[in-house]
C-alpha cells in the first residue's frame, strides 16, 4: 500500500545563530492511512518542529517529503496552503479558539479560509455533524469563556476535522488538560482513525503515546522507533 | 446581481466578525476618521456652496450660462423703435434700455448727482455735466440748479419679464407683471441701493425723465436685488412710453441697449440684420460664467481639498495606528487561520476589508452629519443669503466623502494587511 506520507532524510538546521543547530537529523518516517502514531522525545528534541515539517508550516532544509507519492518538499506558500486546508487538520496544546466566535463559528473559521465556498446551509450542517463526532453539539452556541478545558479542546477537535482532512496532527493536546479529560480527548483524536484518517501524536504522556498503533521517540533530531509494549 | 468570489465572501465575513468583537477599537479608528472624511465632505459642500455663491452674483449682473446677450450702441433715433418692435411681445428675448431718471421735486438737483450710490463709495463726483451729440462739458454756474430732495437713478426699461434670464431676488413688494395693461403711472421696481435711499430721504414721487413729454408719477411696487450698487429702477417699457417717445428710449448721454436671448432664437439674426441696416453693429455673446470662472474655481477647489487632504491625513495615521495595534493583538488569530488553510492574500484581504468598512461606515456617518448640517444652516441662514435659498446637499461631496472614506480605509489598512499576511504559522507551534 502507498504510504499517505514518505519523509525520508529530512534535515532541518536552525541558523540565525552564532553556531548552527540541526533539530531535525536525517529523520525518515512513514506513515500510512488509518495509522495512529506518537512521537515522544524530551522537550528541545525538535517535536514541534518535525511537526511543522508534516504540516507544511516549514519546509525541510534537506530531504524529501511525498504526500500521497507527490514530492511536497519545495512546495510554494499558496499550494501548501490549499494542501494544508485539503489534506492537514491540527490540534495544538492551546487550544487556539477565538474568544469572540461561539464554538459553532469557531469550528466554521477551517471553512471559510478562502479555499472554495460553501453555502451558509451545508456549512452549518458539516460543523454540526463535527461537533457532534465530539459529542458537543449542543454547546454549538456557547463562547470559549463559558467551556471547561476539554470542552474547549473538543472545539479544537472539530475545527481540525471539520474539512475532513486525511491527516491530523496533534502538538500535546492534552499538555493543559487532567488526566480524566485528556483521556476523553485522546479517545476522540483516536476515533478519527476507524475512517482512514492517519494520526500523528505529539506528546509528553507515556500512557496517551502507549495507546497510539506505533511508538516514535526523537531525540536530538534523530527519529527511532520503539516497539508499543501495552 | 454581482456575485463576489468566496475568497471576497470570506474576507468580508471575517471582517465583520472583526469588527463586531473590537467595537471599541472600531469606534477609535472611526472617531479619527471621521473628522478627516468630514472634512472632505465639507470642505467639497464649502466649494459647491462658495461656487454657487460665486455665479450667483455673477448670474445677477451677465445672466444665466447660455444667455444670448447683444450689446448694442449707438445714438440713432430708430434704434429705440427697432429694437422695441422686434423684441416686443416676445417670450424668448427681453430689450433692457437704459437712462437717466430724477425722482424728487422738481427743479433741483439730486442729492446723488450722475446717480452715484448714496454711501458715498464712489467718492466726490464733481462738479455737475451736460452732455449732448456733440460731447460734455462742465454745466455753466448760472445753470446749476441748487441740491434738493431728489434722487438719480439709472431707468432700466424692459420689454418683457428679464428674470428669466438673470435671476434678481425679491426683497419686498413685487416684480413687474407683464401679462396685465399697462399702466399710465409707471409701476417701478428698485433695486436695493436704490431702495436705501428713498429710506434715507422721503422724496415727493415726482420723475423726470430725459426726453419725456412731461414728469411722471412713478408707482413704487417691490424691492429687488440685483446685485448693483448703483441705484437703478425697472419698469416696463411700453408703460414708459407714454410719456418718453420711441426715438428718445435710447440716451444719447449714455447708450445703454441689451437684448437678452435664448439660445437659438431667430431674433439674433432679425435684429441684427436691422441693426447693420442702420449703420449699428451689434456685439453678440453668450454668457458663459461657469467656464470663465474654471480656473478661479478650480484653484479654490484645489486649496480647499489641500486642506481636507491633511485633515484626511491625520485620520489615515488614526486608522493604520489602531489598525497595526490590532493586528499585534491578533498574531495567534492570523497564525491559527494560516494553519488552516487560509492564504496569506486573505489575511491581508481580511484587514483590508476590516477597514474599508470602518471607512465607509465612517463617511457614511460624516455624510449623514454633513446633510442634516446643511439643512440646519439652510434652515437658520436662507433667509440673509440668498444664494442658499433653496440649495441641496451637494452630492458630488457625498461621492467625494465615499471616495474619502474608501481611500482611508486602504491607506489605513495597507501597513496592517502585510503585516498580518506576513505571521508565521509557527507562532502557534511555538505558543
Amino acid at each position: 500500500m502507498t504510504a499517505l506520507i514518505q519523509l525520508t532524510g529530512i534535515t532541518k538546521v536552525l541558523k540565525g545563530q552564532e553556531q548552527p543547530r540541526t533539530i531535525l537529523d536525517g529523520v525518515s518516517l512513514d506513515v500510512h492511512p488509518g495509522e495512529s502514531l506518537a512521537i515522544v522525545g524530551r522537550s528541545g528534541s525538535g517535536k514541534s518542529t518535525l511537526l511543522s515539517v508534516l504540516g507544511l508550516f516549514d519546509r525541510p532544509d534537506q530531504g524529501t517529503y511525498l504526500l500521497s507519492g507527490t514530492d511536497i518538499s519545495r512546495l510554494p506558500e499558496r499550494r501548501a496552503a490549499k494542501l494544508r486546508s485539503s489534506h492537514f487538520g491540527f490540534v495544538f496544546q492551546r487550544f487556539f479558539l477565538l474568544k469572540h466566535l461561539t464554538a459553532a463559528q469557531n469550528v466554521a473559521m477551517a471553512l471559510v479560509n478562502g479555499q472554495g465556498w460553501l453555502p451558509r446551509r451545508q456549512r452549518r450542517a458539516r460543523v454540526m455533524q463535527a461537533l457532534d463526532e465530539v459529542g458537543i453539539a449542543h454547546l454549538a452556541k456557547n463562547r470559549p469563556a463559558r467551556m471547561s478545558g476539554g470542552e474547549q479542546q473538543r472545539v479544537a477537535i472539530a475545527r481540525a476535522l471539520v474539512r475532513e482532512p486525511r491527516i491530523l496532527l496533534a502538538d500535546e493536546p492534552t499538555g493543559a488538560l487532567d488526566t480524566e479529560t485528556g483521556t476523553l480527548v485522546i479517545d476522540a483524536l483516536q476515533s478519527v482513525t476507524a475512517r482512514g484518517c492517519a494520526l500523528i501524536l505529539v506528546t509528553h504522556d507515556r500512557d496517551h503515546a502507549a495507546r497510539m498503533g506505533r511508538l516514535l521517540h526523537l531525540d536530538a533530531g534523530v527519529l527511532t522507533e520503539q516497539l508499543v509494549t501495552s | 446581481m454581482m456575485r463576489l468570489s468566496g475568497r471576497a465572501r470570506s474576507a468580508l465575513i471575517i471582517g465583520l466578525q472583526g469588527i463586531r468583537s473590537r467595537k471599541t477599537r472600531t469606534l477609535l479608528s472611526m472617531v479619527s476618521l471621521f473628522l478627516g472624511v468630514l472634512a472632505v465632505v465639507v470642505v467639497q459642500a464649502g466649494a459647491s456652496i462658495a461656487e454657487r455663491a460665486l455665479l450667483a452674483d455673477m448670474e445677477l449682473f451677465e445672466g444665466l450660462d447660455g444667455t444670448v446677450v447683444m450689446d448694442i450702441g449707438g445714438t440713432s433715433p430708430q434704434l429705440g423703435p427697432v429694437v422695441t418692435t422686434t423684441v416686443a411681445g416676445r417670450s424668448d428675448a427681453v430689450a433692457m434700455t437704459g437712462m437717466q431718471a430724477i425722482i424728487g421735486e422738481p427743479g433741483v438737483r439730486p442729492v446723488n448727482e450722475g446717480g452715484v450710490p448714496l454711501d458715498g463709495s464712489w467718492g466726490d463726483p464733481g462738479p455737475p455735466m451736460t452732455c449732448d451729440e456733440t460731447g460734455c462739458r462742465e454745466l455753466p454756474a448760472a445753470e446749476i440748479q441748487p441740491k434738493g430732495q431728489a434722487i438719480e437713478v439709472r431707468l432700466t426699461a424692459l420689454t418683457g419679464d428679464v428674470r428669466k434670464y438673470r435671476p434678481y431676488r425679491p426683497q419686498s413688494g413685487e416684480w413687474l407683471d407683464f401679462s396685465t395693461m399697462p399702466s399710465l403711472a409707471p409701476r417701478l421696481v428698485l433695486n436695493k441701493a436704490a431702495a436705501v435711499g428713498f429710506e434715507q430721504y422721503q422724496v415727493p414721487a415726482e420723475m423726470r425723465v430725459t426726453g419725456a413729454s412731461a414728469n411722471m408719477t412713478p408707482h413704487f411696487i417691490g424691492v429687488v436685488d440685483d446685485g448693483d450698487q448703483q441705484p437703478r429702477a425697472y419698469v416696463r417699457l411700453d408703460e414708459l412710453s407714454h410719456w418718453v417717445p420711441a426715438a428718445r428710449l435710447i440716451d444719447p448721454n449714455m447708450s445703454e441697449v441689451r437684448v437678452l436671448m435664448t439660445a437659438g432664437t431667430p431674433v439674433e439674426q432679425v435684429l441684427s440684420a436691422k441693426l447693420r441696416a442702420l449703420g449699428v453693429e451689434p456685439m453678440v455673446r453668450t454668457v458663459n460664467s461657469r467656464e470663465d470662472q474654471e480656473e478661479q474655481l478650480a484653484l479654490m477647489r484645489l486649496v480647499f481639498l489641500a486642506m481636507a487632504g491633511l485633515v484626511l491625513l491625520i485620520g489615515v495615521a488614526g486608522i493604520l495606528n489602531v489598525g497595526l495595534a490590532t493586528v499585534g493583538e491578533r498574531v495567534e488569530e492570523f497564525a491559527l487561520r494560516r494553519a488552516v488553510g487560509t492564504p496569506r492574500t486573505l489575511l491581508a484581504g481580511i484587514v483590508l476589508a476590516e477597514t474599508l468598512i470602518t471607512g465607509l461606515l465612517t463617511a457614511a456617518l460624516a455624510i449623514g452629519v454633513s446633510v442634516l448640517g446643511m439643512k440646519a444652516l439652510v434652515t437658520l441662514a436662507g433667509g440673509s443669503q440668498p444664494f442658499l435659498q433653496g440649495m441641496e446637499f451637494p452630492w458630488d461631496a457625498g461621492v467625494a466623502g465615499v471616495i474619502a472614506g474608501l481611500i482611508a480605509g486602504v491607506l489605513g489598512g495597507f501597513v496592517p494587511a502585510i503585516r498580518a499576511a506576513g505571521i508565521p504559522i509557527a507562532t502557534v507551534m511555538r505558543a
